[in-house]
């Protein structure tokens, strides 16, 4: 019987952060690569709390988890007002659409 | 982190004394929010309120605590004090005065602006509301616990602190569409590359089970021949995050983007404070790391790593910044290069038992950023005054204004002369200190600096082009149809007291700014906190410390 272990964990957790490299790289919506930048921070929190119970043993892994928590609920909620006033000025959230600015 | 003791941690009083600027910020940011429930909403209420607050931080950390660094030795701020979480050594002493004064410079740029420039349309539009000022202290918090740090954790929390208010500062005129655009750009980048640097933290504390600087320093200090495959990832994705704040190459697009797009006192705020933190967090990092592990093989890339990205850096900023037409966006791409140079100083990494040259690149840094922080506010600052009148920053605005506005463009013409970095300007003394740093460290162990000196030389060369032709359009080309440049008064004597600066930091001040910066670059806080000199203190080759009498600025 298969026993999981640390090892599925960060497997998973890798799995997770290639999936959304690819999100934030593949989409044009700005929701979109918001979502690759959550499932990025989903995966280093699985890795925090594997970690921690795992290889330390130790709480504060998990309690950097939770911070990281916090940070990921802090940063959309500014980006999502962004998105807001970007719909407001642009009729759109594609971030393509944006070239009055070019880089 | 001693987080299974059941006794709650209180500081002592006297430690936290050491964090009164912070705490300073903390409570100026509530005072900002409150009094508008008082007084009614106002903008110039806020902006009085957050400049008492600024005034103050610095004043605390000038007088208070700057004097408690040096007769206590370090201080750092945790529950265990083999692990410090917050720190008050002579460089975040540094670093706070500084962000303080340019925090209360910003604000009486904002201050300046005429009143029909707010909201005006087009690209300057400003935010009256109190929120901006909120936005403005707490990423000086950010910014300032940024540097004052030894925990990766803090570091993540300081760099989003950071970071999430200037997203919206950057996007807080609604009605602009480049300020949106500038926003949305900004704030992808960024949650970007924190989320991978914050992937980065979490695979660095499962290498070494701790999120502490020394903590790593100490287990690294053991391997002298690899690193390993997963702390090198995290390393490596931990400098993602930092080069975002830096805009190193290949993570400045947001740069000239950003900075074109937000409103102009945002512009020189970020310019300047946001990229001096990041560099304060590499610097401290590199410092902390190199000082530990001392000349193991490992860190010979990592150092090639670092010297690579400021090379590439400065060399496409500079590039860039040759075909731009506004003057903010050619300011950007000059900053980007900057930021560049100061990079290089990172490059130095001790070899075994030599420390000084680590400690001397610090001080050049250092004095670069009180030279930088004089020019770029002098240069943005005419910028605004001429922007703000002609209602665009095009290279156009700037025709004639040696006789239409001899009052701003002279200063102007000191400033881009010492951002080009000729003598006898503040810009020549500290490029000049950050190629001896490079020099004196190629000649001792690493040759391959040579090649950075070589690129920041060669670099320099190509930025004289593009200061050159803002100062050329300004005195050389003439056109009857341009009118005079009425600017406020106090804007004149802001930009005029930078050029007087930058004249003096060149000549009669320059000993004073040598001192200053050996000194805010010693006693650098590695790994005990408790312990006095540890071997990490090195007497540099440079002038004797002095204690800070008074401020250099």
């Amino acid at each position: 019987m298969l026993t999981i272990g640390l090892t599925h964990y960060l497997i998973l957790a890798a799995f997770m952060f290639c999936c959304g490299l690819y999100v934030m790289t593949i989409k044009r919506n700005a929701v979109g690569i918001l979502i690759g930048v959550e499932l990025i921070l989903n995966a280093a929190s699985l890795n925090l709390v594997a970690f921690s119970r795992y290889k330390t043993g130790l709480l504060d892994g998990q309690i950097v988890a939770l911070f990281v928590i916090v940070l990921a609920a802090a940063e959309a909620a500014i980006a999502i007002a962004i998105f807001v006033n970007y719909y407001n000025n642009l009729a759109t959230i594609d971030v393509d659409r944006g070239d009055s600015l070019n880089g | 982190m001693m987080l299974l003791s059941l006794t709650p941690w209180i500081p002592a009083g006297l430690d936290l004394r050491m964090f009164a600027p912070e705490l300073a910020l903390i409570a100026t940011i509530v005072a900002v929010l409150v009094v508008p429930l008082v007084l009614g909403r106002s903008g110039r209420t806020a902006a009085f309120i957050s400049l008492i607050g600024a005034l103050a931080t610095f004043l605390l950390t000038w007088r208070a605590v700057a004097g408690q660094v040096v007769e206590r030795g370090y201080a750092g701020l945790s529950p265990d004090p083999q692990a410090t979480m917050l720190v008050a050594d002579n460089f975040s002493v540094f670093f706070k005065l500084f962000l303080s004064a340019f925090l209360a410079l910003i604000i009486g740029l904002w201050l300046l602006r005429p009143a029909n420039g707010r909201g005006a349309a087009g690209v300057h539009g400003g935010s009256a509301g109190p929120e901006f000022f909120v936005l403005l202290l707490s990423s000086a918090l950010g910014m300032a616990l940024m540097v004052g740090t030894l925990n990766l954790l803090v570091m993540v929390i300081a760099i989003e602190m950071a970071s999430l208010p200037s997203y919206a500062l950057v996007g807080s005129d609604k009605r602009s569409r480049p300020g949106a655009e500038a926003s949305l750009k900004y704030v992808l980048f960024g949650a970007a590359t924190s989320s991978i640097m914050v992937y980065g933290l979490s695979l660095i504390y499962g290498a070494f089970g701790t999120l502490d600087i020394a903590g790593i320093a100490g287990k690294l200090a053991g391997q002298s021949v690899s690193l390993g495959w997963v702390p090198a990832i995290g390393f490596f994705a931990l400098c993602v995050g930092i080069a975002f704040k830096i805009s190193a190459v290949p993570f400045h697009f947001w740069c000239p983007d950003v900075f074109e797009g937000a409103p102009i006192e945002v512009t020189t705020w970020l310019s300047v404070a946001s990229k001096a933190a990041g560099l304060g967090l590499l610097l401290r990092i590199v410092y902390a790391l190199s000082t530990a592990v001392g000349g193991a093989a490992w860190l010979t890339p990592f150092a090639w790593g670092i010297g690579l990205v400021a090379a590439v850096t400065c060399t496409v900023g500079n590039l860039a910044a040759l075909r731009q037409d506004s003057v903010k966006r050619m300011l950007a791409y000059s900053s980007i290069a900057h930021a560049g140079y100061m990079m290089m100083a990172a490059a130095i990494f001790t070899q075994a038992g030599q420390g000084q040259f680590m400690s001397i690149g610090l001080a050049a840094v250092i004095a670069y950023l009180m030279v930088y922080f004089v020019m770029n506010l002098g240069a943005f600052g005419v910028t605004a005054l001429v922007s703000w009148r002609t209602g665009t920053d095009h290279i156009s605005a700037f025709t004639g204004l040696g006789r239409r506005a001899p009052a701003l463009a002279l200063p102007m013409a000191v400033c881009l002369f010492s951002l080009i970095g000729l003598p006898p300007l503040g810009g020549f003394a500290a490029k000049w200190w950050l190629l001896l740093a490079l020099g004196k460290a190629a000649i001792a162990a690493q040759p391959w600096l040579w090649g950075l000196v070589i690129v920041a030389v060669i670099n320099t060369a190509i930025s004289l082009y593009y200061y050159v032709r803002v100062i050329r359009q300004m005195y050389l080309c003439e056109d009857e149809r341009q009118s005079a440049v009425p600017a406020p008064l106090g804007g004149v004597v802001l930009v005029n007291v930078c050029a007087v600066a930058l004249l003096l930091l060149g000549t009669l001040l320059i000993d004073k700014l040598g001192n200053y910066s050996t000194y805010y670059a010693s006693n650098l806080l590695v790994t005990q906190p408790t312990a006095p000199a540890t071997a990490t203190v090195e007497p540099s080759a440079e002038p004797v410390v002095m204690a800070p009498v008074n401020e250099s600025k």
